[in-house]
């Protein structure tokens, strides 16, 4: 399979610069999922590679070969759409063989094809229905039917599981994750859901106003964010941020502020030590709010509702005037009403600057 | 609990409307039906009733040429209505085909592509239509005549037909176009479609039932158009419109067969009509994309 590098990519839409240099390398056979808030430039990368899009500055490569001036129909790539796009005149066999059909190939190569592919998908039987006659999910496999009947070594999917209900979406995340195990093909996939990215990716890219802020695996990204947006769009329930100082206290460095003062790991205090005194905005995931007061490292909650989800329990907690979630292990909870005081461990406090967003 | 429905208790005087307006609508056609059916003695009398033998006289003297056998009660056959039926027929279908593939592919370039004045020729075509083809009489007599030298040819008038009905057309199409979603053309792409294929395959068998609208029109147009091919047609080109009032003499008008004419003219645009409207059916891009 080919590697695809994108070199410094900007996109202009008349005034409106949507893409702003965008650098990315991706690995042979890679399963890379673009995420992104909507509007944040990440179908436009994909429409780009994909050339339905032109190229306002900056290059794609194949295997390093420039790509940006090709037609889509050169560039060896399959396409699944957000809203399947099937053509509506034809039956599901006549859909998934459109591209077969017009690069001549023999006849019973298509049909084999076309039978191999929908048997993996489990269309076999609706192989003379028309699209309209189809459910939703079904539409979905049509769709992922076509492009895979193709062999194309680049798989482009625009968000294709966004229009399923919550259930079925879950199913084709895992089917889409074997699939991709099975074929073993390069598969580049936009979504705004970071649960589908974190779960699919063997890279993960978030995109935000155009530029990549991150990207890597979907543990680094993670235990690691590289600044305030990643650390909040990855992770769920949401990582909290509390606004705070970095002061000396007993001659070591905390990140204190109202309702709590957090122990930093030894490494954080001898990077940080020229800093004391700057705000910084603290983030905490909600599960490294540990129940029970350890010395030094502490913060005071309200707890205001709590929500019961079976194993664990998200605390819906006011620090000062901060709305901060904790999740903990239910049973053991508090009530809502109560005020507590938990525990942070230091390597769990990740402090971001406060102009620049990055991490500290 | 079930309430009666609104038709339950409509006023009689509802039926009494609709039943006048479908007699309005209806008599003429009836009149012109049983007119055909007897002979020039049964028109003319004073004491016309509705009981009369019928015949099919009139119409074997209208088809005389087309008939496999010579009707005994013709002295004199006259070629003229079979020749114009056949010129009536090739104009209309000639000019409708025409029309259809210049107008689909047009309409979908200013739907598709973004060109300098996009706008000013979509507006365009909907003020030409506005101009009555009376107001071209002249002008496209002079000019067919004097400069091009069309007069009284098949290409003059089926050029007219779909200069008259390409801008109706476009419009038509171009509110059928709109409606195919653009993914589908760009899935189309991605499967390797050059433009045309993309055309061809994916977006005309969508607009089917616009096709078919904007056949019925053009059709009907160009069968019913009676002005200009007036003007324009000669003896052995002319349509059935024209062929009919042409029938009307000083010396003689023979009722019965220009009746029996008019009835014959009506049939292949119903034949027509109903062909083509069976591919008016909704619902073409369902599932599509989701809705």
């Amino acid at each position: 399979m080919p590697k695809i590098r994108l070199e410094n990519l900007v996109k202009r839409f008349r005034n409106v610069q949507v893409l702003h240099g965008i650098n990315l390398e991706m690995e042979e056979s890679e399963f890379t999922v673009l995420v992104g808030l909507s509007g944040c430039g990440k179908s436009t990368i994909l429409r780009t590679i994909a050339g339905l899009e032109t190229v306002t500055e900056g290059e794609i490569y194949v295997d390093d070969k420039p790509i940006s001036h090709l037609e889509p129909k050169d560039r060896d790539l399959a396409m699944v759409f957000q809203d399947y796009a099937l053509y509506p005149h034809m039956n599901v066999a006549k859909n998934m063989s459109f591209a077969l059909r017009l690069e001549r190939r023999p006849k019973d190569e298509i049909e084999r094809k076309v039978r191999d592919v929908a048997t993996m998908l489990g269309l076999a039987e609706y192989l003379h229905r028309k699209p309209a006659e189809l459910s939703g999910g079904q539409r979905q496999r049509v769709a992922m039917g076509r492009a895979l009947v193709r062999d194309a070594s680049t798989f482009l999917f625009d968000e294709p599981l966004s229009n399923l209900d919550a259930k079925l979406r879950a199913k084709m995340r895992t089917e889409l994750a074997e699939m991709h195990k099975m074929l073993n093909k390069n598969m580049i996939y936009v979504t705004h859901d970071q649960i589908e990215a974190m779960t699919l990716g063997d890279r993960i890219v978030v995109v935000s106003g155009g530029i990549i802020q991150q990207q890597g695996a979907p543990q680094e990204l993670f235990e690691n964010p590289a600044n305030k947006f990643v650390a909040g769009f990855i992770g769920t329930p949401a990582m909290n941020f509390l606004d705070g100082e970095l002061s000396e206290v007993d001659g070591r460095v905390k990140a204190v502020g109202t309702g709590f003062a957090f122990d930093l790991s030894d490494e954080q205090t001898a990077r940080l030590n020229g800093h004391r005194g700057k705000s910084v905005t603290v983030g905490v995931r909600p599960f490294a709010i540990r129940p029970g007061a350890h010395a030094g490292s502490t913060i005071d909650l309200n707890v205001k509702l709590t929500e019961y989800l079976g194993s664990n329990t998200v605390l819906i907690c006011m620090v000062g005037d901060t709305e901060v979630l904790v999740e903990t292990e239910s049973g053991k909870n508090p009530e809502s009403g109560e005020t507590v005081t938990m525990s942070v461990a230091p390597q769990d406090v990740l402090l971001f600057d406060n102009k620049t967003e990055l991490r500290l | 609990m079930s309430a009666a429905s609104p038709y339950d208790r409509q006023n009689p005087t509802y039926y009494a409307l609709i039943v006048a307006l479908v007699m309005m609508s209806i008599a003429p056609i009836l009149l012109m039906l049983l007119t055909s059916f007897r002979v020039n003695v049964d028109i003319m009398d004073d004491t016309a009733s509705l009981f009369f033998i019928p015949t099919i006289r009139n119409y074997e003297t209208v088809l005389c040429n087309v008939l496999p056998y010579a009707p005994e009660h013709v002295d004199y056959c006259d070629p003229t209505f079979g020749r114009a039926l056949g010129n009536s027929i090739f104009v209309a279908l000639i000019s409708t085909g025409l029309t259809l593939v210049l107008g689909c592919m047009a309409a979908y370039a200013i739907v598709r592509f973004k060109f300098v004045g996009r706008g000013a020729i979509s507006l365009t075509t909907l003020i030409m239509r506005m101009v009555p083809p009376a107001v071209l009489l002249v002008p496209v007599f002079g000019i067919w005549t004097y400069q091009f030298g069309l007069d009284g040819t098949y290409a003059g008038i089926i050029l007219v037909y779909v200069a008259l009905n390409l801008p109706f057309v476009i419009w038509i199409l171009q509110s059928f176009i709109v409606q195919v979603p653009i993914q589908l053309e760009e899935a189309a792409k991605m499967d390797g479609a050059g433009p045309f294929q993309t055309f061809f395959l994916v977006v005309l068998p969508l607009i089917k039932p616009g096709l078919a609208a904007a056949s019925i029109f053009t059709f009907r147009i160009a069968w019913n158009e009676f002005l200009l091919a007036n003007t324009l047609l000669d003896r052995n080109t002319r349509t059935v419109p024209v062929t009919i009032v042409n029938s009307l003499t000083e010396h003689d008008i023979d009722w019965g067969v220009i009746m029996a004419t008019g009835m014959l003219l009506a049939v292949p645009p119903i034949i027509f009509t109903f062909i083509a409207s069976k591919q008016i059916i909704t619902g073409m891009t369902a599932g599509a994309v989701k809705g």
